[in-house]
């Protein structure tokens, strides 16, 4: 039961860093607003907003790829993967995660180490306005990012050793799904007589999966 | 091994380790990072020194500060408040009265609602299982011909992906180094004209074998209270309303659910029946604003006041200028479809020579360079008041009529499509418009889809943050993907298999059309198992260095890519979209009848680039009309 604990403790940690910087949207949206305002209503337009946004954006998404991990957000050809096994999966993920992922972000996390230490050693400031502000702290979100979607990596290979001795997957956390957009809509619905309403709600998770497998005895659950 | 060997051994790798189902942004990096060492491996250094981890950093940083990637997350944002935001169906309900009177009406409301969907979102799985609910059943009962019904919903769903603002254009532009406002441009006619299309082709059918889609027997519920107001007034609405509110006594004698009107109550559907007339009021002030006043203020450098005053006005008069159009299309499809579609395009082009010659890029190209040095030619100022008189006389006859029905179905559209319709609008006007940049237009959007949520009152706190956390994952997502990319692609160019490709394509010595026609299909064989995600960013960027060899420009295949990928996700037996509406849909409904509904539309995506292949003005005209030669 320990592992389960473990894999929970750094999805949590995951989750939580990618949810917290998602917030990071907003102050995005509200800074290019009050931008807009400043630019073509006052004519005044900020010199450095340039680096502002992409140091929000830039952050946002670093951030958010070990969230997007943690929840299996990374877009992958599922095409003939959603129709195997867990065994088989969790084989083919454990041997490309070892092949793939670990020198590549291994990769990530040394060389954005150098390349962060380089620049806070001489306090770098943005070039691309005279007397920009400092990029330094933006630059070590590479090695920050790097560690966080490794932990979440080593999660996700204890995963699949796991899944190699149960034969099933180990649950995720619970999160919003996309698909939840359908509840959401259908839930309150004048217009929609109640039967088929519930039926689309109970099923519409189903639904999801079986699409993704696109034929392959996806057809005969339904 | 040679280095162009290893870079193909790189991209057959690749290929087979997508197809395993690994994280591709993960395999793109891992595959790029143990490449490059070896491309770069020099034993003189320490391998600690290797320049790949150079290439690393250079190419994820360069990923974080790339300008065209920033509007992906908050037109994200956008599209998933909006999602949540919008009654989609009400929004159904709503077109569906006010098209009852024409063929096939519901499969024509379903076609509006995927496309006005489209514009907010581009979510194929729940589009499709929403309308699934919403419309498919409704069609079902109502004895629609099954191949009809589930064609139009699975054709309809997979058109968000094309319709501007998409996410999957910003990440072509992004790959291809396009300008995001032109690829909008170019998209927009194909999006649109692609729904023409498919609408042509219902009615059409409706028309010649009437028992697919038996007419509808919807009645427009009117409440008690109109009528009385009708008795008590007049029977018009406009003009019952208006000497109600000189009057108001006999008004205080009906009661709406047990209270009696009061004055606000009157002067709020009095608002509500001038709709109409204040959105064609707007939108032609708005191509005026736009055309005559705007120009002017760009002109003296050294006025400030005027240009901030434009400014000001800007996301209020030239947004609405093709809401006000679409709307009146809605609501009398048959009378205005002929100025609907004209008044938007026509106030510009005119200035030109005629429809004809906008086939030809030379000519658009001059025709775009006059306005920009001259001011508003005088064919405008002609054109402009015929257009001004034909929509009074149109709103006089939409007036005189206003009877309880036309009054309710006002009040209903109003309340559903208008506020989306709207801002989708102003935010694609404002980008397309050359107002604001692309970044801008999509905070703006954001902000107004959050707006226009809390004014509908759908928009609760968990909402807000599932659709910030939603966000947050699909651009980590696409980003990340971007970063892998972005080195997978530097290396593979450094290897020399960028080199290798180009030759061994050029060997064949094809001419440009077989060229288009070969890499057409290869795209559309890849968009059976592949997302386009992986598409745009993986294999997308292969093409891209051989246009030039064939002068195609990047814009149009861009645009053909994006429709392209349309008919892939239609096609048999392999589209989601199919899945996602059997899942929804009642027991006797095979996944056969779905797929045999779903390849008429197929072939009239095929028809569709045919066309725009053939006559590459339709795609082109407009980047080139509004932002100069291409």
């Amino acid at each position: 039961m320990d592992t389960h604990r473990l894999l929970n403790v750094v999805d949590r940690i995951s989750t939580w860093a990618g949810k917290a910087s998602a917030w990071l949207i907003m102050a995005l949206m509200i800074v290019v607003c009050v931008e807009v305002f400043k630019r073509y209503l006052l004519n005044a337009p900020t010199a450095y907003i340039y680096d502002v946004n992409n140091m929000l954006y830039g952050t946002l998404f670093m951030m958010c790829g070990a969230y997007a991990l943690a929840q299996n957000a990374h877009v992958r050809g599922d095409f003939l993967y959603s129709s195997m096994k867990p065994r088989t999966q969790a084989t083919l993920d454990l041997v490309l995660y070892l092949a793939f992922f670990i020198p590549g972000i291994l990769g990530l996390m040394y060389a954005g180490w150098d390349y962060a230490a380089d620049s806070w050693r001489i306090r770098e400031h943005s070039n691309v306005t005279s007397d920009g502000p400092p990029v330094y702290q933006f630059k070590a979100i590479i090695p920050l990012a790097g560690t966080l979607v490794m932990l979440q990596g080593i999660a996700e290979i204890v995963r699949c050793v796991m899944c190699l001795k149960t034969g099933d997957w180990p649950e995720r956390l619970k999160d919003a799904e996309e698909i939840d957009v359908v509840e959401q809509q259908l839930a309150k619905s004048e217009y929609v007589d109640q039967e088929s309403r519930e039926r689309a709600i109970a099923h519409v998770q189903e639904i999801d999966d079986a699409a993704r497998q696109r034929g392959m005895g996806g057809d005969a659950k339904l | 091994m040679s280095d162009p060997a290893l870079g193909i051994l790189m991209l057959t790798l690749i290929v087979v380790v997508i197809m395993l189902g690994f994280p591709t942004a993960f395999t793109l990096m891992g595959l790029g990072m143990m490449f490059g060492f070896i491309a770069y491996y020099d034993p003189s250094q320490a391998w600690t020194q290797n320049k790949v981890f150079d290439l690393i950093t250079e190419r994820t940083y360069g990923a974080m500060n790339n300008e065209s990637l920033i509007s992906i997350p908050l037109f994200v944002l956008m599209g998933y408040v909006m999602e949540r935001g919008a009654l989609v169906d009400k929004m159904f309900y709503s077109i569906q009265l006010a098209f009852r009177g024409v063929p096939a009406s519901l499969a024509v409301a379903t076609l509006i609602v995927c496309t006005f969907w489209g514009i907010a979102s581009g979510l194929v799985g729940a589009v499709v299982v929403l309308m699934g609910v919403i419309a498919f059943n409704p069609m079902l009962k109502a004895g629609y011909d099954v191949k009809l019904a589930s064609g139009v919903i699975t054709a309809g769903g997979t058109l968000g992906i094309l319709i501007p603002p998409s996410v999957m254009i910003i990440v072509y532009a992004a790959v291809a180094g396009q300008s995001v406002v032109k690829l909008y441009a170019s998209a927009m006619f194909p999006g649109f004209f692609l729904s023409l299309l498919y609408l042509v082709y219902i009615v059409g059918w409706a028309l010649i074998n009437p028992k697919i889609a038996p007419k509808s027997e919807a009645k427009i519920p009117v409440p008690d209270w109109v009528h009385r107001f009708q008795q008590a007034y007049s029977r018009n609405m406009l003009i019952g309303l208006a000497k109600s509110l000189v009057s108001p006594a006999k008004a205080s004698t009906i009661e709406i659910a047990g209270t009696p009107i009061r004055y606000p109550t009157l002067v709020g559907n009095f608002v509500a029946a001038l709709f109409p007339l204040v959105l064609c009021a707007v939108t032609l002030w708005g191509i005026w604003w736009y055309v005559v006043i705007h120009p002017l203020a760009d002109v003296p450098p050294s006025a400030p006041v005027p240009a901030a005053a434009s400014g000001q006005s800007a996301p209020a008069a030239a947004g609405p200028a093709e809401p006000a159009a679409d709307s009146a299309a809605e609501e009398k499809p048959q009378e205005l479809g002929g100025t609907a579609s004209e008044a938007a395009p026509q106030s510009a082009t005119k200035e030109g020579d005629g429809l004809q010659e906008m086939g030809d890029p030379e000519l658009a190209k001059q025709i775009a360079s006059a306005p920009a040095d001259a001011g508003p030619p005088p064919e405008f100022f002609t054109y402009f008041w015929i257009i001004v008189g034909l929509t009074a006389l149109m709103l006089l006859w939409y007036y005189a009529k206003m009877g309880a029905e036309q009054f309710e179905l006002l009040k209903l559209l109003t309340s559903s499509v208008m506020p989306l319709g709207i801002l989708t609008f102003v935010v694609l006007a404002v980008i397309l418009f050359g107002i604001t940049t692309a970044t801008e237009s999509a905070a703006i959007g954001a902000a107004g889809a959050f707006l226009m949520g809390f004014q509908a009152k759908t928009l609760d706190w968990e909402r807000v943050k599932q659709s910030v956390f939603l966000t947050a994952k699909t651009t980590a997502m696409v980003c990340w993907l971007f970063v892998g990319s972005a080195l997978f692609s530097g290396v593979f160019a450094i290897l020399g298999g960028q080199q290798l490709v180009e030759h061994w394509v050029l060997s064949f010595n094809l001419t440009p059309v077989q060229f288009m026609i070969l890499s057409q299909a290869i795209i559309f064989v890849l968009g059976w198992p592949l997302e386009w995600t992986e598409i745009i960013v993986i294999f997308v960027p292969i093409f891209l260095p051989l246009l030039k060899h064939f002068n195609i420009d990047p814009i149009l295949w861009g645009t053909l890519v994006f429709v392209n990928l349309q008919a892939a996700f239609l096609s048999p037996p392999v589209a989601m979209s199919a899945f996602y509406l059997k899942g929804v849909s009642p027991p006797h409904v095979t996944l056969n009848q779905i797929f045999a509904g779903m390849m008429p539309y197929m072939l009239v995506v095929i028809l569709c680039m045919v066309i725009m292949y053939v006559w590459p003005g339709m795609t082109l005209w407009l980047p080139n009309y509004l932002y100069g030669g291409g």
